[in-house]
């Protein structure tokens, strides 16, 4: 706190509580013991602060040149922040951002090795479909729909775009689904900028986990140890163990052809266990996939 | 008995205006009254402070004396560590706070180390596209500052306990790794951060080195199913995702496009289970050509899938 009010000389009360958020007795308080600090014959100088008329004065202690060094939680978050930051589209590393991480990165000692990666994956129409977003411009593309296995074309006002748990998801209205339909960038085939302009709307970002543009069927599994990598992977409700080491999951399913590509994937062991209608799921995928391998 | 934020204050001037490391005793007698007087009291009181600044980013060293005062135990500040030396100028400042508040991490976190950074507290509102949200795991800190420090760290790990020579932590595809020196199997690994099955435990700093061919960027392999015997298969792929398999696996590997858009392309396959995985995963778009004992890996996968329930 002091730093910060020592390079602004003088604050009201009421500003200096709100940016630290405390109350004005707390505030006080802590600043009448500030001033009394020091201890000869060890500390020359008081610190010289004085408050009159709800305004703080601040004179310029020996002691408090610098702000306090970096916990290790704040260190990390800002480093990670900064370098994620430095692999999104755009990003300049000699710019003021690059910069600022040299800084830091030689304050938090891993300047002379890279302690810390940020690897984001860059699907190849991101950019033009960032670029779209910030214009508000309409895109006419050509989009994987993997619930239905197929490709379609569609216009799309792109809103947003965002990364979550590594992919890129884009969220715009759809001229075939509706408003505010989630996308993933990677499953964009093509994508031709129409030149019409539609206007923005700020579309707020689910910090939750599940992205799709159709309703969801709650589905529960057992699965074998060797297929826990599910529950690490996709954004599951409850995954417990049971007696046998076998994994119970609940998870929401967009579509069975989503199901099918996890079940194939999970093995021989993973089953169904609800909706009863989806049991042979599995088991009917494999038979018809394995028709192309007589 | 003092105010506790008095003796804090009280107890850091003391330490950075010492040109000596000082002991408990000496601290004691220099903020008259402040620490208790029975010994344990003091020292507990003591402890917590030390706990209190450390939490705070002022770490307190200590070191065993010498000369007149041998063998007790002396404490100070480094004042070169105490001071932040992070000049940022307003548009740095400016860009780190843009990052943090697109890069969504933990908040509290950030929100702190930008005041102390003395960034502006508000945003503009300014619209933060792209945005990302980064996974975080409450041990990813402690990770981090250790391998700067170069401490080794203890965890349990696949039903192991771990000792481990930390290089740097790296995520991809919302997952956390970090990598070093696994002292169990004396080579380098790389382990799930989500995976670590207890807390982490740091030891001392200066404990080892980063050897200079460590390449974190690469620390994971770029395709899991090239992983072991450099093998190779063959696979169909149907028109709709040909373009998608040709971005994925390279042009170079494309053996064939045919009139209606399908294609052949080579595919590693060293790690078989991975490989399966992938072509799996592109369900009836994908069907493996070649060579015969893969096509055969993949149709038992199929078969045993394919069983009905309840059969032998």
């Amino acid at each position: 706190m002091l730093p910060w009010l020592m390079e602004r000389g003088e604050v009201t009360v009421a500003g200096a509580a709100e940016r630290f958020h405390v109350s004005e007795p707390h505030l006080i308080h802590d600043l009448e013991v500030a001033s009394l600090c020091g201890l000869p014959p060890y500390v020359d100088e008081l610190v010289d602060l004085w408050i009159e008329d709800g305004v703080i004065h601040m004179g310029v202690p020996r002691l408090f040149t610098r702000p306090l060094r970096l916990t290790a939680p704040e260190g990390f978050a800002l480093l990670a922040a900064g370098r994620a930051a430095m692999a999104l589209p755009g990003a300049d590393p000699g710019g003021p951002l690059g910069r600022a991480l040299e800084k830091l990165a030689a304050t938090l000692g891993a300047d002379d090795q890279p302690a810390l990666v940020v690897d984001v994956e860059r699907p190849p129409l991101l950019e033009m479909v960032q670029r779209a977003a910030l214009d508000s411009e309409r895109l006419a593309i050509e989009y994987y729909s993997a619930g239905r296995g197929e490709l379609r074309s569609r216009a799309v006002d792109p809103q947003r775009v965002f990364i979550t748990r590594g992919r890129w998801y884009l969220v715009a209205d759809d001229s075939l689904a509706g408003p505010a339909r989630t996308f993933r960038v990677d499953r964009i085939e093509s994508a031709t900028p129409t030149g019409e302009h539609f206007d923005h709307r700020d579309v707020p970002v689910e910090r939750g986990d599940f992205f799709g543009d159709a309703d969801t069927v709650d589905v529960t599994l057992l699965l074998p140890a060797s297929a826990a990598w599910v529950a690490e992977t996709y954004p599951v409700h409850a995954a417990e163990a049971e007696p046998d080491g076998r994994l119970r999951v609940r998870l929401a399913v967009a579509s069975e052809r989503w199901l099918e590509r996890l079940l194939l994937r999970a093995g021989p062991e993973a089953e169904v266990v609800a909706p009863a209608g989806w049991a042979d799921l599995g088991r009917d995928a494999a038979a018809r996939l394995l028709a192309r391998y007589p | 008995m003092a105010d506790p934020l008095e003796r804090l204050t009280n107890l850091v001037a003391l330490l950075l205006e010492a040109r000596e490391p000082l002991t408990l005793e000496q601290i004691a007698d220099a903020l008259g009254g402040q620490y208790p007087t029975g010994e344990t009291a003091r020292r507990g009181a003591f402890e917590r402070d030390k706990a209190a600044l450390r939490d705070g980013g002022v770490p307190i060293e200590t070191e065993v004396l010498g000369g007149t005062r041998a063998g007790s135990t002396g404490y100070r500040i480094d004042r070169r560590r105490y001071e932040l030396r992070l000049d940022l100028t307003p548009d740095e400042t400016r860009a780190l706070q843009m990052a943090v508040a697109a890069v969504h991490l933990r908040p509290d976190w950030s929100a702190d180390a930008l005041l102390k950074l003395g960034a502006a507290d508000e945003t503009d509102g300014a619209d933060t596209t792209p945005s990302a949200m980064l996974s975080s795991l409450p041990s990813l800190p402690l990770l981090f500052e250790a391998s700067t420090r170069r401490a080794t760290v203890q965890f349990r790990y696949n039903g192991r306990a771990r000792a481990v020579d930390p290089f740097g932590l790296l995520t991809r595809d919302g997952f956390w790794y970090v990598a070093g020196f696994d002292h169990g199997s004396g080579e380098q690994r790389t382990f799930r951060v989500d995976r670590i099955q207890s807390d982490v435990t740091m030891g001392v700093a200066g404990a080892f080195v980063v050897p200079p061919d460590f390449d974190l960027a690469h620390v994971l392999p770029e395709d899991p199913k090239a992983m072991g015997a450099p093998r190779e298969a063959v696979v169909a792929v149907s028109a709709i995702r040909a373009n998608k398999v040709a971005r994925e696996v390279g042009e170079d590997a494309v053996v064939e496009r045919r009139p209606d858009g399908s294609m052949l392309v080579r595919v590693p396959c060293g790690n078989l289970p991975a490989f399966r995985s992938w072509v799996l995963g592109l369900l009836d778009d994908a069907v493996v050509v070649g060579p015969a004992e893969v096509r055969a890996d993949v149709a038992t996968w199929l078969a045993a899938i394919a069983e009905p329930a309840g059969a032998a």
